[in-house]
């Protein structure tokens, strides 16, 4: 079924994700919650990455559907 | 093509949704107050809680639908529980995501077996299965009626992930909106909340009926080819 392995490509690319930042986790030391006035750039970064993988990830389903709904029209117009 | 008014509807709630979402990235970075104590990156709440959110609608369906399924045996449910679940996937993908990214600064780890984050992964393993199920059985027919069981039962920890804070010592924050005595947010930041709860709920609806009308589509056209063929 092509639209479940495309599903569990994009929960394995997740799975990745997850595999990788859980060993830097642990190797890097602990970072203390600081107030407003000292915070680094590191936050900004954190918060438009997590942005854009929940858009790269809603994009990818979006296409995914659009473009199974284009090969079946192309299906049924034979 | 079948079932043109639900195409329609979908991209019009599916559009809604992306202005609304366009809407909550303006208020989210130029609008909403800071939140004081771990300042800046409390902003992947207004993406972490909506997804959060609808993961747990799109379960919400897959269970109801299975159920009925497995009641009635309507093709049309067993096709809406499968195009909520691979919804529900996206979005649990997202909270499991967006979290560990807020937890690095918040926390100052990524992951911590702690049991809402370990409930939230263990959820996204049930519909994984659920998926693996489907593909993996000889008999369609069986594969559907597995993976709807699969649903239901997956939808049991739903109400665990939302609990777990309550019921056990967690690292994770307790709810500030849905609680007894009422949202402690800010009213923006809440305000902001409801954009960002309303906007991912219409886009998950939209992309969910475009996928179940291509699902039924797929469907009569297998349906059809049989026929033709014999």
């Amino acid at each position: 079924m092509p639209s479940c392995k495309r599903l569990l490509r994009l929960g394995l690319l997740g799975l990745v994700a997850l595999a990788v930042a859980v060993p830097t986790a642990a190797q890097e030391a602990a970072m203390p919650v600081t107030g407003l006035s000292g915070q680094s750039l590191r936050p900004y970064q954190f918060v438009f990455l997590a942005y854009a993988l929940a858009w790269l990830l809603v994009l990818g389903w979006v296409v995914a559907v659009a473009r199974r709904l284009a090969r079946l029209e192309r299906r049924l117009e034979r | 093509m079948p079932s043109n008014k639900l195409r329609v509807g979908g991209s019009a709630m599916a559009v809604l949704g992306v202005l609304g979402i366009l809407v909550l990235h303006w208020m989210v970075f130029f609008w909403t107050p800071t939140e004081a104590s771990m300042g800046i990156i409390q902003r992947i709440f207004y993406i972490h809680v909506p997804s959060a959110w609808v993961a747990f609608f799109a379960f919400g369906i897959v269970a109801l639908c299975g159920a009925v399924y497995l009641w009635l045996g309507d093709e049309r449910l067993d096709h809406a529980a499968a195009s909520a679940a691979e919804g529900g996937m996206v979005f649990t993908t997202i909270v499991l995501l967006t979290g560990p990214l807020w937890g690095r600064i918040a926390w100052g780890t990524y992951w911590t077996w702690e049991p809402r984050l370990t409930l939230t992964l263990l959820l996204w393993f049930i519909y994984l299965g659920y998926f693996l199920v489907r593909s993996s059985t000889e008999n369609p027919e069986r594969g559907k009626r597995f993976s709807a069981v699969v649903g239901i039962v997956g939808a049991l920890d739903i109400p665990l992930i939302h609990l777990s804070v309550l019921w056990f010592r967690s690292l994770h924050p307790t709810p500030v909106v849905v609680k007894p005595e009422g949202p402690t947010l800010h009213p923006d930041m809440l305000l902001t909340l409801a954009v960002g709860l309303i906007s991912f709920t219409l886009l998950f609806l939209g992309v969910f009926l475009q996928r179940y009308t291509l699902a039924v589509a797929t469907h009569l056209a297998a349906v059809r080819e049989r026929e033709a063929r014999s």
